[in-house]
């Protein structure tokens, strides 16, 4: 039965969780490079990195640069921020290369890395706009570049609890399992299945429509009645 | 959810939709989830949740983000031609790093020993410098010493004429009038006034190795110099050496030599000399003490020669006294000026080398640990009332300044959140 298998993944940037030295899969996005490449784990590139491969820089990029710009751009107000925090994510990468040690799986250590630059930016800009009164331009993330769909999925994610919606972005666009997140957030692992399903049970009344006979989960339903709304 | 009991909670049930679960448990909740209507609603809600959340789709990755990385990585490359140096840092081994960070600190050490040893070492040949300064000193007292006697005793015709040349026209004018004995006079006095006052002052610092021998040798060189000590402390502590304060009185002339030699005793710590010219101070003195000489004569001479009324010889007698009075001052003040000037003021500080005395009779253990004890609530005690008193001196303007900045600084931390949760 289709139901008892595990969920897919759902968005096209999110990439299969590969363990430590284990060969990765071979829908790996490798467009233009070698196939030895696209054999090797993520691992095994950055450890060749660290030693001083630039191909293996280039390879982790071309498999991580839309993974991470989607990462900060559903988080960011504008598309170059996002940009930005993506460049300045792969030179910490580059700068950070020398220590690194492969104790976890890349993806994870990647997007630590990720995470600390975003929390950082956005101690910045809180601090700009309290002491400068800077605000931001465009405080819709992905706002102009949504669909119409989307944008009504993103106004309800919006509308989550602050850590609860990171988790659920962190679960179901980065795909990092239970123990990533938890590790990612210092929260203990009870506390993000928790607060994952509070934040699914909450999105899922915010999408559900308030009254009539519509079609549950179509999203151009959904999004009709969240323009209504 | 009806009233149906389920094994498994939804939240187990989302872990098993997510893939989160060990193979036994995802078995057995499938199995439930197959008879289970409630179960797999719950399973389809959250898929479509899934699905409606991927309607958020991001544009793809900018194709110049490719380029500024690239760039960037060029100039960050961590390959071995192009390694900056804080790279090539972290590349060294840990244990290597420490053993570098060992190197420069002792390379540190070494530099710091060298210039604390570059001071001692010019402040040795400093003394060196002083005593030869000394010596060349005490040769040309001498060398005037032989000459003003040599101008003492009679002269011939030429010596004076050479004399007078030196001297100017005054000592010449003397010299033609009063003859050899009082150009003599002249001489001497005309020397003595244009040299110039100077009271000295000496402070030097000693550590000795043996106290009881540079005791014995301070009296020693005191007596050879003709000084004496003004006051003279000794101290014996208990855990500490002993120390000799003393304020030494040594005749100017021999001043330097005897420095010397008490320098001589031991390690110099700290050594100051001034000078305070009085010249000036003294000339002003004997110059008011003439005056004043001369009006006490003065006085003297009325009371003598006139004859008045009795009121009026009251008025001179007591401005005889005054007058009287002043120059016995000025005399006193003259005499302590010129003592100044002739012996030179020493402060000598000598401290022992203090050595740990193996067999020192130490207090029993009992009373060690009663002392401690003692003292441990007396620091306690201290340090409590110290904290009491700077809050009660304190506190108030704490408490004032605390009240005028809590309420901006609440303000701007709310704005802070705002904008961090906004962001």
């Amino acid at each position: 039965m289709d139901q008892a298998q595990p969920a897919l993944v759902l968005n096209s940037e999110a990439l299969p969780r590969t363990a430590v030295n284990e060969t990765p899969p071979k829908e790996a996005n490798a467009a233009g490079n070698a196939a030895a490449a696209s054999t090797t784990s993520d691992e095994q590139l950055m450890l060749a990195f660290s030693k001083g491969s630039s191909y293996a820089f280039d390879e982790l990029f071309s498999r991580y640069k839309q993974p991470m710009f989607a990462f900060f751009r559903r988080r960011v107000s504008e598309s170059t921020q996002a940009e930005e925090l993506t460049q300045e994510t792969f030179i910490a990468l580059l700068r950070a290369a020398a220590r690194y040690e492969p104790r976890a799986l890349f993806r994870t250590y990647l997007y630590a890395i990720g995470f600390k630059i975003l929390r950082a930016h956005c101690r910045k800009a809180a601090f700009r706009a309290t002491f400068f009164g800077q605000r931001n331009s465009a405080p819709d993330p992905a706002g102009r570049d949504a669909t119409e769909a989307g944008l009504w999925v993103r106004r309800a994610v919006e509308k989550l609890e602050a850590m609860d919606r990171e988790i659920l972005l962190l679960r179901e666009f980065e795909q990092l399992s239970y123990a990533e997140i938890a590790d990612l957030l210092q929260l203990a692992l009870n506390t993000v299945r928790s607060r994952l399903f509070r934040a699914r049970t909450a999105l899922r009344n915010l999408l559900e429509p308030p009254a009539g006979p519509a079609t549950p989960g179509a999203p151009q339903e959904i999004a009709k009645k969240g323009e209504r709304a | 959810m009806s009233t149906t009991t389920h094994p498994f909670t939804p939240e187990e049930i989302m872990a098993f939709v997510d893939g989160e679960l060990s193979a036994d448990r995802a078995q057995s909740i499938s199995a439930h989830i197959e008879q289970c209507a409630e179960c797999r609603e719950i399973v389809t809600t959250l898929r479509k949740t899934s699905a409606a959340l991927s309607q958020w789709a991001v544009p793809p990755v900018p194709g110049h983000l490719e380029a500024s990385v690239a760039a960037a990585a060029a100039t960050n490359s961590i390959s071995s031609e192009q390694l900056p140096w804080s790279t090539l840092w972290r590349i060294v081994p840990r244990n290597l790093r420490r053993s570098t960070f060992a190197l420069v600190g002792t390379a540190a050490l070494l530099l710091l020993a060298i210039a604390i040893s570059i001071p001692t070492h010019r402040s040795k040949q400093f003394d060196l410098l002083l005593k030869e300064r000394g010596r060349q000193q005490v040769g040309l007292t001498k060398q005037e010493r032989k000459s003003v006697k040599a101008l003492a005793e009679p002269a011939d015709g030429k010596d004076s004429h050479g004399f007078s040349h030196w001297m100017g026209d005054q000592a010449q004018s003397s010299s033609s009038v009063d003859g050899h004995a009082a150009v003599d006079l002249s001489r001497t006095s005309v020397r003595l006034i244009s040299a110039p006052m100077i009271a000295r002052t000496v402070s030097v610092s000693l550590v000795v190795k043996d106290f009881d021998a540079a005791r014995g040798s301070l009296d020693t060189i005191l007596a050879r110099h003709n000084g004496y000590a003004a006051e003279l402390n000794v101290a014996t502590p208990q855990s500490t050496g002993r120390t000799i304060q003393a304020s030494l009185r040594i005749p100017a002339t021999q001043l330097v030599a005897a420095v010397a030699e008490l320098k001589a005793l031991g390690r110099v710590e700290n050594e100051t000399q001034n000078g305070e010219e009085v010249t000036q101070q003294h000339a002003d003195l004997v110059a008011r003490l003439k005056n004043s000489r001369e009006t006490e004569q003065r006085l003297q001479d009325v009371l003598r020669t006139r004859t008045g009324k009795v009121k009026d010889v009251l008025e001179v007698e007591e401005e005889i006294a005054r007058v009287r009075g002043e120059i016995e001052q000025m005399e006193a003040e003259q005499q302590t000026l010129e003592h100044r000037v002739s012996f030179a003021t020493m402060d000598l500080k000598l401290a022992e080398e203090y050595k740990a005395q193996l067999s020192s009779p130490a207090p029993s253990v009992g009373m060690q640990l009663r002392n401690a004890s003692v003292n441990g609530f007396r620091n306690a005690s201290e340090t409590l009332l110290g904290i009491v008193l700077f809050f009660a001196e304190t506190g108030p303007t704490l408490l004032l300044w605390l009240l005028l900045l809590s309420l901006p600084a609440w303000l701007l931390w709310r704005r802070y959140q705002r904008s961090l949760a906004i962001s």
